[in-house]
Formats: structure tokens, C-alpha cells, sequence
């Protein structure tokens, strides 16, 4: 935004830079007005009070003065500029390049003016007003003088003191970036740039259109006392209508006690900020916002570490490395003990905040009137065995690029206290009462894996099974009413991030279409069958989930619990059953739902939810409709889904039951021919002749034999087995070893032979 | 503890189903699209309630016509400006996926 040259180089952040380069380039005054030096932020009441009397002054001063002076000042006038800046600070005013120009008068007059009245600005000399373009409207630029003009002092002083290095700076961090840009920061200090900062055309420019008050602590006595934290003043032309930026912003992270800044890093009175020297990571004569060059150069202690290294070094302890800035659900846990409060072990990132009560234990049933809310930022156990795997084994491949990454200059951009009231608001969004059901994904998928994991390991790995425990933090507040106003129409459109509103009140009508085209009659029919099937499912989830609430209710309520849990069985078999049979499955109804894919995974999943006489009417309506649902299934070939679930019913069904269900496999004519074409149907068949075999191997006294119907049965069988050719039959999913002595049974060794054959049953011993 | 909170709606983001999901995914190595056509291949550091994405180790899979990204290692993605994110097929169990998407939508009537 400034032009000037020696600006420039302040600006370009290499301290190396001693000489000022003499030409400039051409100074826009416009510019200069427009975007001028950043917000004043003093009163401007005051200003302009002062202002005001000082017009006058000026006009009375002004009666013979050269009126041409005043719009543009000639642009090689700045270039003297630089010319008459070695000069010492104490030099007396006005520069002698001053009369040089066109409308010295005005300018000479107004800078004693000026810098006579204000004794704090007089000791700096250089006053290059002919940035005189002193409108002859009121502006704030001899305002702007006044007002900054102290701390433009300071700033001065700071030099000096900077220089020499001995008082330690308490940061004044907000402002690194501007000052930078403004050359105001001791960006590069040195000795000749010093002198060329007091005296550099960028001083009058700062001193008309005003400098952002820095509230310097060295200055005790100073009333306004802005958060150190605000934002960079804004670059808006400061004097224009609007009255200079003041107030803190909306969405200031909260002040930081200024004795912070200035305690030693080993007196740090909160834990939470203590994090080794690197907190405070420069020495202390320079202020903390120094550029990322600068920073290089001077501070070689490890600079903060960028968000997320796969390590973390020595340098942070584990309760600080736990309180790091960590936005996001962070999944390196380190080796080694945890702290009590932060499960997992330290790590360059932790997935668990430093809420205020966050209480990690067992899950409590929450007392009703009180909700407790639960953390869910928390990883599984399983999730971290298996990432700590991987880093581990990432870490020995990769070995450490860690030194390329340990120097972050740009990680001093926040606070420590800054990045935790971040991350804070975030995580307060993630917090929720019924972690089960708003995680249910991650939960869930966890639980499976462990499961999984214990099915295929054997025990030798005695760990025990883990459990995710979301730690809980208590609920603190109630419901939320928007703002209202008596009698105003609608409501405040204010909304942030913790009260968002409901922006649009949208109501859902249904539609009654009653025209009907055959392609639709198609598509309503099938949409008709995904709504039902949706429906079911949603029972078939709460019937799912029965367990998990019966375990978190209270006793007085599981009976109630119970009821509901069976309620929602009976319906779901109701929607499957006929209408006035209770042990018969509707055929159209279930074949209805098996057309559908996700249909039959509802019922390969509902099964065993079922009770026995239900689930079995349910498999014998499936085996009744077997050929027209083989018929459906040839675009999916998903039937092989139900075999586990049906395997499992089919165990336990009774004898009768049993033979009852071969009969209806084989149905009416030519059923069994097409029901062995598909290969769930041959292996229901077999389920089923392994089934009846078991039970009569096992239990000679079992009735399978009492009637004849069994008997037959088989025989039917296998005569179709023989007589179909071996092309249209279907190698089944899976071959029960006790085939073989079923059929031993009831064929001739002749057939049995050629049964093996065909059936590619191997001889098990018996 | 930033006092400011009026109220605070807890899990208040609406698709909660794709922070949980994803949060299952962190350490799988994912490939990112974004809607400026850059595509970034890495390892799921973490994700937040808005899909804001870690990634490390990462590359960009495309030919390295975005040279600029050579050195970079560990990035942060905003998440609303992802088109895609390829996933590793055998880390998703899209019945379970389905069923917390039914649940969503149950809770939602609500």
C-alpha cells in the first residue's frame, strides 16, 4: 500500500537490507488517502475536537498561504525526501527540504502547528507534512497525529530499546503483519535504518493519516486498553464518515492477561500454556511477530511444529504436547503411559480437547433431567491399536524427515490460547447425547471389526475385547428461544455458529397423483415395494438396537422396553404373514419383497430376529415360491445371502417341521427340476437333507421315520437328482459332508455311485 | 472456556453420518478430488464436522502438472471445496452405511 521505496524495503523481510534506495516511486496521493495507514482507533471525538480548534489555527494560517500546495504534492518532492532523512531525532522541525516545495508555507505552518502543540511528536522530528495535502477538509491526519503520535514515540523509543536490546518487549502481536507492511516493525534493525525510520517519509504519512494506537505496555499509563488479540487494524481509509475501528470484533478470542506475555515461560501460571521455551519462542527483546526470515535467522530453538508431524519431539511433555492445538480428530497416539485425562497417551495430536469437565469413565445412565453429553472426537481402542501399527511401521520405512518440518515459521500465528478457544467451539458442536445413535457408523464398524477380529484370531491373543468409551461432559445448556421482539413479524435473521437458526419453515405436504400411465403403474408398484421394505427396515433397526437400550435402561423402564421390542417383532412378521393365517407367509406379499434386492437382505437379516414357528412359516413361504423368486433373482443373484440365516433355522427346526418344508421344495410338478437349476435352491435342498440325516444319525428315535412322508421325500429326490442332466444342475454353495449317508440310506450302491458322481460328493468316512 | 455460548446445538451438523464415517477411514489412504480438478492422494489424518480433510504423505496422483504442490507433504482441505474422495472399497461396510444413512433420515423426521 505505501510506495515508498525505503517502505519496500522494510516490507521485503530481508534484514541483511542497510541502504535505503533514494528514488521512489511515484507517490499516489489518492492512494495514499484511500488505503491509507490503517484504522485509527482512538477517539475520534476527541479528534476531531482537537481537529477543529486547530483548523481555525490553520485557516488563519493559511490566509496568504499557497492554496496550490494543497491537492498534489509535486511527486519529486518526495523524492528529497529521503534526502534529508539522517537526521537525529532531535533535530528541530521542519525538514529544510520542506521549503522545496510548493506550498511550504502551508506545510510549514501546519507542522508547527502541530508539532508544537503535541510536545510528544515534536522529539521526532521530520515532519513531512506536504503530504499536506491537507485537504482543507478536517481530516484526521493532524488528528491522527495527536492521537498516534505517542506511540509513534514509543515506536521510536522501541527502536532505541530494541537496539539495544535490553528491556524485553511484551509482544504486541497483533500487529506484526501491518507493522511489516507499514515498515514499522523492527523487521530489519539496524542501526541506519533506525534513524531512517524516524525520519522516513512513511513517519508523515503515518502522522496525517493516522496510526493504528498501539497499546504499548511499556506505557503503563495507557487507558485504552485494546485486546492484544484483535485482528490487524483494518486498512480502510480511516477519516472518511466512518469513525476509526475501536471496538473489539465480534468473535475476538478472549483477552490474554498481558502478564502472560511477559513471565518467564517457567512461571506460566496455567498448564495449559505451558509449553516449553517454544511458547515464547524469540528472545525477548524482539517482539513476537517477526517475519518467517527474521524468525529462521534469529530463534533456532525449534520453532512450533506444524500441525500435524507424525512425531512429535522431545521438546513438549506430554500433558503439553495433549494441549496442542488440535482442531481435528487426530489419530497419533504415542507410545507410553497417558495421563489420567487424556486416554491415549500424548501425541502430536490429540484426539481428545481439553473440555473443561471432561470425564472419562465408565458410561453412566444419565439421569433424566440432566443430560450428560459425550465427546465423540474419542477413537475407538481398535482404531488406535491399528494406527499406532501403522505409524510404526510407516516410521521405521520412512525414517525421520522430521527436521525438514520442525521449523515452521508461520506456526506463531496464534496464540495457544487462540488455537484451544478454536478448536473449543468446534468440539462443542460435536458433543451429543446419544453418542450410539449420532455415531452410529463409526460405532458400529468398530464393534464389527473387533468382533471379526476375535472370530478369526484365536485366543493366544489374550486381549481383551475393548470398548469404546466416550467420555462424557456434562450438558450445559437448555433450550434455546430465538431472539424476539413483541410484536415484530418473523423472526431476527441472526444467526452464529452456536445458535443457528432454521432459516426456511418448510412444511411437508403430500400429493395425492391420482393419474396413472402404465410405465408409472410399473414404477409406483416398485416404489411401492422399496417404501414397504424401508419401513420394515426401520423396525427391524429398533429391533436390532433392542439390546444395546435394554442394557441402558433403568430397570423400571426395560419391562416397557420389552414390550415395545416385541411389538416390533410381531409387526414386522405381520407385515409378511397373511391376512388371517398366522403361520402361513403371504406368497404375495414375501415375493413382493424378495423382488427386490434390499427385500432380501431385510429378510436374510430379519430371520434371526424371528421366533421359530415365524421364521420357519418364513422359510417355507420362501421355499413354496422358490422358482418364481430363482426367476426374479437372475439379474442379482443375491439369494445366496439368506443361506446363513436359513442354515441357522433350519437347525432348529422340529422333524416335522422339517419334512414339511422338503415337501414344499418340491411343491408341485417340475418345481424340484427348476429349484435345483439355481444354486440356492440346491443348497436349501441340501440344508435340508443334512439336516434330516443329523437328526437321524443322532437320534434314532426321531420321527422322521414315523410316517412315511420323509422317506418318500428323499426318494423323490433322488430320482430327480439322477434324471436331471448334470448341465442344469447347480453346484451348490456349500456340500454337507453327511450327504453320502443319507442317500446310503435310501438308494442302491449302484445309484449312490452315480449320485457321487454327479453330485461330486466325496466318501467321508462314517 | 469461551463463555459466549448462548446455546451450543450439540452434533448440530445435519449429515453427521459422513463425520462418523470418515472418522472410520482416518489412517486409510484416500484420494481427494477437488472442485479445481486437483487430485490429492494421502493418508486420512482427520476429518471434522464440516469433512474439513488432513492428509499426509501426500502426492498428487494426476501427472504433476501442479508442480507447485511437489513439496508438500501434509495439507489441510476445506471441505467444501471437495468434489470427491475415493475410498478403499474393503474399508466400507455399506450395509452398515446404509443403516446409519435410515437412521439419519428417522432421526431427521423427528
Amino acid at each position: 500500500m505505501f510506495r515508498f521505496q525505503s517502505l519496500d524495503e522494510d516490507c521485503t523481510l530481508e534484514e541483511e537490507e542497510e541502504g535505503l534506495i533514494e528514488e521512489e516511486d511515484d507517490i499516489d496521493q489518492f492512494n495514499e488517502d484511500t488505503f491509507g495507514a490503517g484504522a485509527v482507533d482512538d477517539d475520534w471525538q476527541e479528534e476531531h475536537a482537537r481537529l477543529a480548534q486547530l483548523d481555525e489555527r490553520v485557516r488563519d494560517g493559511l490566509a496568504g498561504g499557497d492554496a496550490s500546495s494543497a491537492p498534489l504534492p509535486p511527486p519529486p518532492g518526495s523524492v528529497p525526501l529521503p534526502s534529508s532523512l539522517p537526521r537525529p531525532p532531535t533535530s528541530t522541525l521542519p525538514p529544510p527540504g520542506l521549503e522545496e516545495r510548493g506550498g511550504g508555507d502551508l506545510a510549514l505552518s501546519l507542522t508547527r502547528l502541530l508539532l508544537g502543540s503535541d510536545p510528544a511528536i515534536a522529539g521526532v522530528g521530520a515532519a513531512e507534512p506536504d503530504r499536506s495535502c491537507f485537504p482543507p477538509m478536517p481530516q484526521a491526519p493532524p488528528s491522527g497525529l495527536s492521537g498516534p503520535s505517542s506511540s509513534l514515540l514509543s515506536y521510536q523509543q522501541h527502536q532505541h530499546i530494541l537496539h539495544r536490546g535490553g528491556v524485553p518487549l511484551p509482544q504486541v502481536n497483533s500487529h506484526s503483519i501491518w507493522e511489516n507492511n507499514m515498515g514499522f516493525g523492527p523487521v530489519s534493525v539496524s542501526p541506519g535504518l533506525v534513524t531512517h525510520m524516524e525520519d522516513s517519509p512513511l513517519m508523515s504519512i503515518m502522522k496525517e493519516v493516522g496510526l493504528p494506537k498501539r497499546p504499548l505496555p511499556i506505557r503503563g499509563e495507557d487507558g485504552l486498553d485494546l485486546s492484544e488479540r484483535v485482528p490487524p487494524p483494518r486498512s480502510s481509509s480511516p477519516v472518511i464518515g466512518s469513525p476509526p475501528v475501536r471496538a473489539v470484533p465480534i468473535g475476538t478470542p478472549p483477552k490474554q492477561p498481558l502478564s502472560h506475555a511477559l513471565n518467564q515461560q517457567i512461571h506460566c501460571p496455567t498448564a495449559v500454556h505451558v509449553r516449553a521455551p517454544v511458547q515464547h519462542r524469540y528472545p525477548p527483546p524482539f517482539p513476537e511477530r517477526l517475519s518467517p526470515n527474521t524468525l529462521l535467522n534469529i530463534a533456532n530453538a525449534p520453532l512450533c511444529r506444524p500441525p500435524f508431524p507424525p512425531g512429535v519431539g522431545p521438546v513438549l511433555s506430554q500433558i503439553q504436547r495433549a494441549q496442542l492445538l488440535n482442531s481435528q480428530v487426530g489419530p497419533f497416539p504415542c507410545g507410553g503411559p497417558a495421563p489420567p485425562m487424556l486416554p491415549g497417551g500424548g501425541g502430536g495430536f490429540r484426539p481428545f480437547f481439553s473440555q473443561p469437565p471432561p470425564r472419562v469413565g465408565p458410561h453412566a445412565a444419565p439421569p433424566n433431567h440432566n443430560p450428560i453429553r459425550h465427546n465423540t472426537t474419542h477413537l475407538h481402542p481398535q482404531h488406535r491399536r491399528m494406527l499406532t501399527q501403522r505409524m510404526q511401521s510407516r516410521g521405521d520405512r520412512g525414517g525421520r524427515g522430521g527436521d525438514r518440518r520442525s521449523r515452521d515459521p508461520y506456526s506463531n500465528l496464534m496464540t495457544q490460547k487462540e488455537k484451544e478457544w478454536v478448536a473449543r467451539i468446534q468440539m462443542m458442536q460435536l458433543q451429543s447425547t446419544d453418542p450410539y445413535l449420532d455415531d452410529y457408523y463409526y460405532q458400529n464398524y468398530y464393534e464389527k471389526m473387533e468382533k471379526r477380529l476375535e472370530r478369526d484370531k484365536d485366543s493366544s491373543r489374550k486381549e481383551p475385547t475393548t470398548k469404546l468409551i466416550t467420555p462424557q461432559v456434562a450438558k450445559l445448556e437448555q433450550t434455546y428461544r430465538p431472539v424476539q421482539f413483541a410484536g415484530s413479524l418473523g423472526k431476527l435473521t441472526v444467526s452464529s455458529v452456536n445458535n443457528p437458526r432454521k432459516m426456511i419453515d418448510a412444511v411437508v405436504t403430500t400429493r395425492t397423483d391420482d393419474e396413472e400411465k402404465r410405465e408409472k403403474q410399473v414404477w409406483n408398484k416398485r416404489r411401492q415395494i422399496l417404501y414397504i421394505v424401508e419401513k420394515m427396515y426401520s423396525l427391524l433397526l429398533e429391533v436390532q438396537d433392542f439390546e444395546k437400550k435394554f442394557l441402558q435402561t433403568p430397570e423400571e423402564q426395560r419391562e416397557a422396553l420389552l414390550e415395545q421390542h416385541k411389538t416390533h417383532t410381531l409387526q414386522l412378521y405381520n407385515s409378511l404373514k397373511e391376512k388371517e393365517w398366522d403361520d402361513r407367509v403371504s406368497d404375495e406379499q414375501c415375493l413382493m419383497i424378495m423382488s427386490v434386492r434390499k427385500g432380501k437382505r431385510l429378510i436374510s437379516r430379519l430371520l434371526p430376529f424371528l421366533p421359530p414357528p415365524q421364521a420357519a412359516a418364513v422359510i417355507m413361504g420362501i421355499a413354496r415360491n422358490l422358482p418364481a423368486l430363482a426367476k426374479k433373482d437372475k439379474q442379482d443373484q443375491v439369494l445366496c445371502w439368506l443361506v446363513e440365516p436359513v442354515a441357522v433355522v433350519i437347525q432348529a427346526m422340529s422333524s416335522s417341521a422339517l419334512t414339511d418344508l422338503l415337501q414344499e421344495l418340491q411343491g408341485s410338478e417340475g418345481q424340484l427340476p427348476r429349484v435345483l437349476q439355481n444354486k440356492f435352491g440346491v443348497t436349501l435342498l441340501y440344508l435340508i437333507l443334512s439336516e434330516g440325516e443329523r437328526m437321524q444319525s443322532s437320534d434314532p428315535n426321531c420321527q422322521l421315520m414315523d410316517d412315511n412322508r420323509w422317506t418318500e421325500l428323499v426318494f423323490s429326490v433322488t430320482r430327480e437328482l439322477l434324471k436331471v442332466p448334470s448341465s442344469s444342475l447347480s453346484p451348490p454353495l456349500f456340500t454337507p459332508p453327511n450327504l453320502l449317508s443319507l442317500f446310503s440310506r435310501y438308494v442302491d450302491r449302484q445309484r449312490l455311485e452315480l449320485l457321487q458322481e454327479k453330485l461330486q460328493i466325496t466318501a467321508l468316512s462314517r | 472456556m469461551y463463555t459466549g455460548a448462548k446455546q451450543s446445538y450439540q452434533f448440530y451438523h445435519p449429515l453427521q453420518l459422513f463425520y462418523s464415517f470418515f472418522k472410520s477411514l482416518v489412517g486409510k489412504d484416500v484420494v481427494v478430488e477437488l472442485k479445481n480438478d486437483l487430485s490429492i492422494c494421502g493418508t486420512l489424518h482427520s476429518v471434522d464436522q464440516y469433512l474439513n480433510i488432513k492428509l499426509t504423505d501426500i502426492s498428487v496422483t494426476d501427472p504433476e502438472k501442479y508442480p507447485h504442490m511437489l513439496s508438500v507433504k501434509n495439507c489441510f482441505i476445506r471441505g467444501s471445496v471437495v468434489r470427491y474422495v475415493q475410498l478403499p472399497a474393503d474399508e466400507v461396510d455399506t450395509q452398515l452405511l446404509q443403516d446409519a444413512a435410515r437412521k439419519e433420515a428417522m432421526q431427521q423426521k423427528q
